[in-house]
């Protein structure tokens, strides 16, 4: 009975049959999927911002309950003991805080965040970024306060976490405006120094007197100073280190060919004979310099494993003192042996024992199990996990680092170590070339000086140059930089450059189910009713029972049905593990699994699986709940099979979910109830057969197994740390991105491939001519120009072929929210 | 070619303006985010909030 309807206003989630709230924004009436969605939308309707509705590319996130989000807590916030790790005092009253804002998805996010907090009264100024996800707030304390700015986040539906405020001083932030600056001297350097260099070369056609060709020398070595001292700093560096190691790195063979290059143009310039070669060498900086900088940006994206870790515990503790108290902490305060309460909805703060009698917790970020697994006194909790029912008090045995999380954390970082360094066997051989070209110029300067030692320099040039790694380096990078824009345009933001080629290589394709496959939360998917009764009357009478347990399953039937006036249950009782017993409008009802809602048993079952309603008389209803399916991933299954991948799933869920996942998908091959380290183990062996690796997953439990695998895709909108650990990430959660994405991974690697055939062969056949001293440098100039337009040009075909149009770029949301309006 | 000897330290000059306009911008976070200020001109309601800055 779940019907198709556009989605929800504000977070675009389906909404379920026969629930849907209003809102009245910008003059309509909008479908909501919950109340906390109407909250958001009203308030940001409220501050005058619904202009975030028009201008959002991507759907809002669903905002949580305040209890569930762990951050907004003023007592917290306010003990200068535990902000005065995240807050700094910029004098004068003035204060500043680096928060990470959970679901920002674009650039409307970041306009709306800066409004709705400039909004407040003593907020001096507010930055936000919207691809690291992390806000500036200054604010004068007198007249607001940190916790009132986390709460204004908060109902705009925005979670945020405040930092350590040692990440105010962003070294990423400080790395990549460095970076940037030495980019851009570079590339003007290379400028100034071609268009001297273009009036030498007419020069040396036409005819150019003596001092100026002079003056024009010198004004090349003028401008190419800032280039060679600024900003081809990084390589002199890097070379200086990787001799200090003694290992013979990339910058190793780079920092000698610019050194050498500039001092022979140096000496030609106070010699004023022979050639100069500024314009090369600049130009040469500048091209590794712009790939070094492309490469930066993607890893600086891939955001830090330690902030991962701050979403997934929350900020601080409730700690038991021995009168029975409770005084609330930061994390950091806490030691093992502490007692702790946990309130319902909480998050575990750290691993512990529980001493409380029971307790319900949502381990799914461990296992995948998408119910709550039952803890009696004595078991342990783990860090990361959340509470469904409580209050429980626990004693702490493991903080931080040491958690069951924090090893997870560890296995990921382990397993990226081991992760195959495909570009570092790039570099190797751009670096055995260069290798190569300075033994043939060795050989060139000894042969020379047998035969003739005054053509011994410039011919020795001549090879260095013509022979100039441009194309080499363009090869790769320009191709892998044209493969990252055509595949973001569609939604798939390759963090790793190395990703493409593992991606076009991949033979097995690993799905996570809950959250990658299927949809993170379960859905009401069909209703059966007995006796005449109308299915929203069976919703009601259901409903009213299930509104008194916090039960994931209990839940979704509740959040099905708006309360009717008069149908509140009475004497309701709670059966753990069975279901909900209770008197509606006189009737007493039961809710729960079939066998607890009729113990006689007297008519034949109708589905294992299902809810049943029963009274005395008999069933009423059968309700069915099942995992829903993402739209895109039947599509997706068929398009990777198509292209010969072998499909399979490893899930942490119960085997019957995962068989009927699979089913539906026509996969073969899965397993059931696996640990993250099964997940890995098994990935491990597939990987020992030779198959290369893909796996896509959304959550913690899938952490290791994305670090582990070949190439690795996460949803954007599942666990940071899944996030961290993957290659690529699925900006739009559409899995049937990632075929085309292979076709342009394969595409980028053929032309790669295309791009050094033609360097090779450019070079096979410009260094003898130079080394014989027949290449004149201008003619080397149009050598070296015309192959790297050759590669460039080559390069451009990648996202251009025929079997792309299959599948057309993902458009933006924004057309789409028009029409649904 | 007399006209070289202005020509090019007038360029040099501009040269060094130019590289110190985009330090400037580079240190006053013009490069920080690239998107968000291409979809504040589609925002046609009056000026609200961050009046403080």
């Amino acid at each position: 009975m779940t019907k198709q309807h556009p989605g929800c206003w504000h977070c675009g989630e389906p909404l379920q049959a026969g629930y849907v709230v209003h809102a009245r924004i910008a003059g309509h009436s909008r479908d909501l999927c919950c109340h906390g969605c109407q909250a958001a939308a009203e308030w940001i309707e409220q501050l005058g911002l619904a202009d975030y509705y028009r201008l959002r590319t991507q759907p809002g996130l669903k905002p949580l309950a305040t209890q569930d989000s762990g951050c907004l807590d003023d007592g917290l916030w306010s003990r200068p003991e535990s902000s005065r790790h995240v807050v700094r005092d910029l004098g004068a009253g003035r204060r500043e805080v680096l928060v990470l804002i959970a679901g920002v998805r674009c650039s409307a996010c970041v306009w709306l965040i800066e409004r709705a907090l400039g909004a407040i009264p003593g907020v001096v100024s507010v930055q936000v970024n919207a691809s690291s996800r992390r806000g500036r707030i200054v604010w004068r304390d007198a007249d607001t306060t940190l916790p009132q700015l986390l709460q204004m986040l908060a109902r705009t539906g925005y979670h945020a976490w405040p930092l350590d405020a040692r990440g105010l001083d962003d070294a990423r932030r400080s790395e990549s405006r460095d970076a940037l600056k030495r980019l851009l001297v570079a590339g003007f350097g290379t400028m100034q120094a071609m268009m001297y260099a273009t009036a030498v070369y007419l020069g040396s056609v036409d005819s150019l007197d003596a001092s100026t060709r002079e003056l024009l020398r010198w004004l090349q070595f003028l401008v190419a100073i800032p280039v060679v001292f600024y900003s081809a700093r990084p390589f002199f560096a890097g070379a200086a280190r990787s001799l200090r190691s003694r290992q013979l790195g990339m910058d190793v063979p780079i920092a000698f060919a610019i050194a050498a290059v500039c001092i022979a143009s140096l000496i030609e310039t106070l010699r004023n004979s022979g050639e100069v070669y500024f314009d090369s060498i600049t130009m040469f900086i500048f091209i590794l310099l712009a790939s070094r900088y492309l490469e930066m940006r993607a890893r600086h994206h891939a955001g830090e494993l330690t902030d991962a870790l701050a979403r997934l515990t929350p900020p601080y503790a409730d700690r038991c003192l021995e009168d029975g108290r409770l005084e609330r902490v930061a994390l950091h305060e806490l030691r093992s042996g502490n007692c702790v309460h946990v309130g319902e909805g909480a998050i575990v703060p750290a691993d512990g024992i529980l001493l409380s009698e029971r307790c319900r917790v949502d381990e799914s970020l461990f296992s995948g199990e998408s119910a709550p697994v039952i803890k009696r006194r004595g078991d342990r909790l783990v860090a990361g996990s959340v509470l469904e029912d409580g209050p429980v008090q626990l004693e702490l045995e493991h903080i931080g680092a040491d958690t069951a999380l924090g090893g997870i954390v560890a296995l990921v970082d382990h397993a990226q170590a081991q992760r195959p360094q495909l570009q570092r066997a790039g570099e190797r051989a751009t670096s055995r070339f260069v290798a190569r070209v300075l033994t043939l110029t060795a050989f060139t300067v000894v042969a020379w000086c047998l035969v003739d030692p005054s053509r011994a320099f410039p011919a020795a040039v001549a090879v260095l140059v013509v022979s100039c790694p441009c194309a080499f380096a363009l090869a790769v990078s320009a191709a892998i930089t044209r493969a990252l824009a055509t595949l973001a345009q569609r939604g798939v933001l390759v963090v790793r450059a190395n990703a493409i080629e593992s991606l076009a290589q991949a033979t097995h394709v690993v799905f996570d189910k809950t959250g990658t496959l299927t949809q993170s939360s379960l859905t009401l998917a069909d209703v059966d009713t007995f006796r005449g009764v109308s299915i929203s009357e069976a919703l009601q009478l259901a409903a009213s029972l299930a509104r008194h347990s916090r039960h994931p399953i209990a839940r979704v039937i509740a959040a099905s049905e708006p309360l009717a006036d008069g149908s509140s249950a009475r004497n309701v009782t709670v059966h753990a593990g069975l279901g909900i017993s209770g008197l509606v409008a006189g009737r007493e009802l039961r809710l729960g699994r079939r066998d607890f809602a009729l113990p006689s048993d007297c008519v034949p079952p109708p589905d294992d699986d299902a809810l049943v309603l029963a009274d005395n008389g008999g069933p009423i209803a059968a309700f069915h709940l099942r995992e829903q399916l993402r739209s895109s991933a039947l599509t997706a299954c068929d398009a990777l099979r198509t292209q010969g991948m072998a499909l399979l799933i490893a899930s942490g869920d119960s085997p019957s979910h995962v068989g009927a996942i699979a089913a539906r998908l026509r996969i073969t091959d899965w397993r059931a109830r696996m640990s993250p380290a099964q997940k890995l183990a098994w990935l491990n062996d597939l990987r020992s057969g030779g198959a290369h690796v893909l796996a896509v997953g959304d959550g913690i439990n899938d952490a290791p197994v994305l670090a582990g695998a070949d190439v690795a895709i996460a949803m954007a909108e599942g666990a940071e740390l899944a996030q961290v650990s993957s290659d690529i990430v699925l900006s739009n959660t559409r899995l049937d991105a990632i075929a085309p994405a292979r076709t342009i991974a394969r595409q980028t690697l053929a032309i790669v491939q295309q791009n050094q055939q033609w360097a090779l062969f450019y070079n096979l056949t410009a260094m003898p001519l130079a080394a014989l001293g027949l290449v004149p440098p201008w003619l080397a100039a149009i050598g070296m120009s015309v192959s790297s337009l050759g590669v460039i040009l080559n390069t451009m075909r990648i996202g251009r072929a025929p079997e792309d149009r299959a599948a057309p770029p993902v458009s933006s949301a924004l057309p789409q929210r028009m029409r649904s309006a | 070619m007399s006209v070289l000897v202005f020509m090019i330290p007038l360029s040099l000059l501009f040269l060094a303006a130019a590289v110190a306009a985009f330090f400037w911008a580079v240190d006053h976070d013009q490069f920080e985010d690239l998107e968000t200020p291409g979809l504040l001109p589609l925002d046609d309601s009056p000026e609200r909030g961050l009046e403080h800055e």
